[in-house]
Parts: structure tokens; sequence; C-alpha cells
């Protein structure tokens, strides 16, 4: 099994000392210092003005320094035949040892001040399937792009295959399974995460507008800002601020999006800035999810998932296609788990109890409302409760035509939800349970609720409202033969 | 709503179940600890009752809190001692099949968990302080999936740990490689 002599005895390696310049400047380490700062500051004031605003400039970049130079010079890290071993930590020290089996992922990335300096940035991920945390995950900062490379290949192909040498392994045939078609990011508007992103920026920026000093504020004349010309200009402003914004957005996460097959992994690179490499194991996909937010039905767009077990930061990682046209996702889904045939929607009792669901909400405020008119007068409230009745109706139809199930040779698929719609199709083998409910109200419609427990993803996908008599064919179907439990008579 | 059909009346009592039960119930001991633990939760809310009824002025418009909120104490004392412990008994159940985990729990809300051996990664066995007063035990059963856990409350301590060294040692023979 061994290797030549140099295999037996990992290499202890450093990180390149261009890291050191990166840390400095982006107050890696330094960071930690902000909490016992900021006390100091507000103690002593920024009464100083300009001179103050300098000196603690210079003063943060060199701690910074010198925190980023002393981390450099403590970290090293060693990929050996069976575990890859980071050694850190300024005054104790800590050896963290990760077994190569237990590897589930390598991540490459490359943010744009690593970029300016040739640099990479490794994410070693060995997730435990029950207990999620970042603890799990193995970064190693700063190396040059070569030498990330090779530790990927290096730590990947050790798992595979014991006996070869690094560099040495040939490189298998590539796959394309998805490019990013950029006229894609028009989508971007609909989609409630990609809406998100510059609201969040543009929060941050109004912070930062309240902590910097008197001074170097811009100037408002409050007078100008109430009249309503000004008024149309913000709002109409801040609209397409959020579309150019949000298009700006996902391109930055997703410029260049690419989905290739290498061998037995699946890898998939992206971004504009910060380029990253994600290295999925194909053997360990169980199930896609297929998601349509209300916004992107109206221009059938969707965006896949791959379910992945042990894979930690799964939302982000898992993305196979993280924006394109429904026929494009279900290309890609259909490649990875065969697709079960056409759902098998749930009966009108499910269609009355999502109708009655979605309107309790309404009934309770038109209820609340009628008192309030008849004791106080309070009408509006009274109309607040009826609007929300009418709205109720529509959207408990529109929950019921989401929910569906499917059975096929080796795979079923699940599907509910209004707001985002996730249609999830998984491979027989994946579940390890079934959780079966049934409320009471459910008991006297003749419906269950039956979650496929899987080890990747969310940890369950639910059938909801299916007929109480389907579930016992369907858990069997969708799952292996120990699920003929709940309809095998009892000894 | 289903127009003049009439339903049999076995489906509007006992509406059928959608999987079977599981086999065996749980020790009678689990009775008096879930009444145990209803009067533990009365007292506590017995408490923060007395303390609405006392600090309510009688003149505010909220004055009908005053015996509003100890009804409701006492209402739900009267469940959670006299009603619940007897109903859950009578819904809860257990069943270790040849090849998975079978349980049954809840009482408005039912649920019915199996997992199969062959996917079990942990297999716990806890005791909690009222447990112990009454010598009863939890096993858990942990897989891959954060959701795919399922505990079987209550059972007589030394049943519990039976069955989880059983468990844990098929589970080791039949172990899957697929999580």
């Amino acid at each position: 099994m061994n290797g030549p002599i140099e295999q037996n005895e990992p290499i202890a390696r450093r990180t390149s000392p261009r890291i050191v310049l990166v840390h400095t400047v982006t107050f890696r380490q330094a960071r930690q210092f902000v909490p016992a700062v900021i006390p100091i500051v507000a103690a002593t004031g920024l009464g100083g003005g300009m001179t103050t605003v300098v000196a603690l400039v210079v003063g943060v970049t060199l701690l910074s320094l010198l925190t980023a130079g002393l981390s450099w010079w403590r970290f090293t890290y060693a990929d050996g035949p069976n575990s890859v071993v980071v050694t850190r930590g300024l005054l104790s020290r800590s050896v963290r040892t990760v077994p190569n089996d237990r590897i589930r992922g390598v991540e490459v990335e490359t943010p744009v001040l690593h970029r300016v300096f040739g640099l990479v940035r490794v994410r070693i991920d060995a997730a435990t399937g029950a207990v999620p945390g970042k603890d799990e995950e193995v970064v190693v900062d700063g190396m040059s792009a070569a030498e990330g490379d090779r530790l990927r290949t290096a730590v990947l192909t050790h798992r595979h295959v014991p006996a070869p040498d690094d560099g040495a392994a040939p490189v298998p045939a590539e796959e394309e399974f998805g490019r990013f078609d950029n006229r894609w990011l028009l989508y971007a508007p609909l989609v409630g995460s990609y809406l998100a992103l510059p609201a969040a920026a543009v929060g941050a920026l109004f912070r930062l507008a309240q902590e910097l000093p008197e001074n170097l504020r811009p100037d408002f004349d409050e007078a100008a800002l109430a009249s309503v010309s000004a008024l149309v200009i913000v709002v109409g402003g801040t609209l397409a601020l959020l579309l150019v914004g949000s298009v700006v957005g996902a391109a930055i996460v997703n410029w260049g999006f690419r989905l290739v097959r290498r061998g037995g992994s699946l890898i998939a690179v992206r971004g504009l800035l910060t380029r990253r490499h994600t290295e999925l194991e194909i053997d360990r996909i169980r199930g896609t999810t297929i998601a349509e937010g209300a916004g992107m039905r109206l221009v059938r767009a969707a965006r896949v998932n791959a379910l992945v077990t042990g894979l930690g930061d799964a939302t982000r990682r898992g993305q196979l296609l993280p924006l394109g046209p429904r026929q494009e996702a279900w290309t890609l889904a259909r490649r990875l788990v065969d697709d079960p045939g056409p759902l098998v929607s749930h009966p009108p009792a499910a269609r009355r109890r999502r109708i009655v669901r979605a309107t309790v909400g309404g009934l309770v405020v038109t209820a609340a409302g009628l008192v309030a008119t008849a004791a106080a007068g309070w009408w509006w409230l009274l109309v607040v409760g009826l609007v929300l009745l009418a709205l109720g109706v529509p959207l408990g139809l529109g929950r019921y035509a989401a929910l569906g199930h499917a059975t096929g040779p080796g795979s079923f698929s699940v599907r509910s939800g209004w707001l985002v719609r996730e249609q999830a199709l998984l491979q027989r083998r994946a579940v390890v349970g079934w959780q079966v409910r049934q409320s009471f109200f459910q008991r006297r419609n003749g419906l269950a609720t039956a979650l496929a427990c899987v080890g990747a993803g969310r940890g369950g996908y639910a059938a909801i409202d299916m007929a109480a008599a389907d579930v016992a064919d369907f858990t069997v179907a969708a799952s292996e033969l120990w699920a003929s439990t709940f309809s095998r008579p009892a000894p | 709503m289903g127009g003049n059909v009439r339903h049999p009346p076995r489906q509007m009592t006992t509406a059928p179940s959608p999987v079977r039960e599981p086999a065996w119930s749980l020790s009678r001991s689990a009775i008096g600890l879930w009444v145990t633990e209803g009067a533990i939760a009365s007292v506590f809310l017995g408490i923060g009752a007395a303390a609405v009824a006392l600090f309510v002025p009688s003149s505010a418009s909220v004055a009908f809190l005053r015996w509003a909120v100890p009804a409701a104490a006492v209402l739900y004392a009267v469940v959670t001692i006299g009603v619940r412990p007897w109903f859950r008994f009578r819904v809860h159940r257990w069943e270790i099949t040849a090849d998975a985990v079978y349980t049954l729990t809840g009482w408005l809300t039912r649920t019915w968990t199996l997992v199969p051996i062959s996917r079990i990664q942990t297999v716990d066995v806890t005791r909690g302080v009222l447990q112990q007063l009454f010598g009863l035990s939890t096993v858990a059963v942990l897989t891959a999936s954060s959701q795919g856990t399922v505990r079987v409350w209550h059972l007589e301590a030394d049943v519990a740990q039976r069955v989880a060294d059983d468990l844990a040692h098929r589970a080791e023979q039949v172990r899957d490689i697929a999580t």
C-alpha cells in the first residue's frame, strides 16, 4: 500500500507568505479585537476629528499586520496518505487530524484579493450526517492556485484509490452537465433571495453613514426631502436599484457557472469576484430538489439543488443550477435521478383542508373585527379581516395545486409549497425512515402526511395530506422492503 | 359535504388509521409518570394564573382576565392530569420487528415512526430524573437524517437496556453502506 518514502511521512507545508498581506487588508485576524476596540473608541470619542480617525486606521492596520503574520507563522498543514493534519494556534497549539475517508468534499475558492495575489482558499468538508456544525470544516487559506489543485486532487484521490501518487493520476474525461446562460440573469428580480441582496447592501450603507463622524456625513436638506417629486424619485430610484441590484448580485454570484462531471464527481465552478470550485461525489447524491418561487413560476424559471449525504452548508454547495428555465432544470434533475413520472394529486379533502387552513387567520380577524365594530366602531379591522379571508381562498387553492406524490421503479417524488414550490426527486435508497403523522382533523378527513426521512438536504421530505389509505402502499413503493412493516399484520 | 351519502358508522367513530398499529404497549408506570409531569406543569401554571388574578386591576377593561386565566389554568390541569395520561397510554405503542423499529406516539396528533435497523447509526438510552423515580428509560434510535430519530418512551429500565443492546448489535451486522 505504501508509496515512495516521502509518502509515508507527510511534509508539513506552509501557506504562501503573500496571504499575510491579504489578511492585513481584510482584517482577517484583527476582526476579533473589534469588540474590544469599540468601547475604547466610545470612551475617547472621535472628538479629534480627522487625526483620530487616521491614527485609528494606522493602528488597526499595524495590529492586523502583526496578527496576520503571527497566524501565518504558526499555521501548517500536511496531507498524508490517510489523513489531513492542520496545526495552528498562537499560544495554545491545536492539531486537527481529518481522516481521508471522512472527507465529503473539497472546495477551492478564489476571492478577489486572493486572485490579485494569485492565491486560493481550500475548504475541506468532513461533516458528519446527524450533527451539523461549522467545526467540521477545515480551511487552508492562502496557497498558490497550483498547490490548491494539487491538494484537492491529492485528498480526493487518496480517498478513492489509496495507492497512486499525487499528480500522476490521469485526468478523467469531462462531461458538461450544464452551463449558465447570462440571459437567465434577467430572472433574478423575480427571486426573493436575489432581491434581498441589494436591500441588505442599502441597509449596510445606511448603518455605515450613521457611524461616520458628523463632518464626514453628506448633508441633506430636510425640506427638499419632503416634497412629492422627491418622494417619486426616491421610490422610483429604490425600485430601479432593487432591479439592477438583484441582477448584478446574481451575476456576481453565478457568473460563468459551469457544471461538469469528471469521473465520479460533479464539479461546479462559479462566481465573478470570488471564484468557487465545488466538488460533489455522485455516489453520495440521494436526490435533487427543483424549487420554483411564486415569481419564478410566472416566467417558468426554477433552480436545482442536489441532496448529498453529509454535506455541510448544503443549500449553497449543493446548487446544480442556481437559476434557469424550468426545462433546463428538469433535464438536469433527470440526469441524476430517474423521473418517477407525473404526480398523483391528493384527494379533495386535502383541498378543503388547505383552504380552511389558509382562511382561518382571516376568519379570526373578521370575528374580532365584528366585535370591534360593534363595540368601538373600529370598522377597519373588519375590512382587514375580510380581505385576508378573500385572499385565503386562492392561497389555499394554490397550496393544494402544489401537492402531489409519485413513485417510479427506482425513485419517488413529493411536491409542496406555494411561496416556494419545491419538488423533491429522491432515490428509493435515500429513505432512512418514515414518519406518518395524522392530526385530529386529518383523521376525520381520511388524510395523513408521510414524511420520508433522508440523510441529506433538509432531513425530511413530506407528502402532505395524502389519502390515509394510500400511505402504506406509497411507503413501500418509495423505499425498500422494510417499509412493509406498515401494512404487514402484527405478529 | 358529501351529499346524501352516509358514511358507515365505523368510519365516523374510529376512522381507518393510515398504517397498522405497532404491537406492544408501554409500561403502565408511564401513566404515573405522565400524571406527575402534568401535576408539575400545572403547579407552575397555577402560580402564573394566581399572579394574574392578583395583579390585574379590577377596574381595567381587561378585568375579565381575573377569572378567565385561572379558569383556563384549571381546565389545563384537569386535562393534563386527568385525561391526557390515559389517552396517551391507549395510543402509544411500539414494536421491534425483524428489520425495523416501529413506534406510535401522540394523543390528538398521532405519529407513526418506522426506522429500518440497517440505517441505524446510534442507539441511546436516557433516564430523566422523573423517569428514574418510576424506573423507566427512553431508547432513542438515531439515523443520518436529523428528522429520522425514533424514540421509544418510557420502557422499564431493564427492557430498555436489552432493546438498546439488541438493536446496536443487529445494526452492526446489517449496516448498509448507504446512509
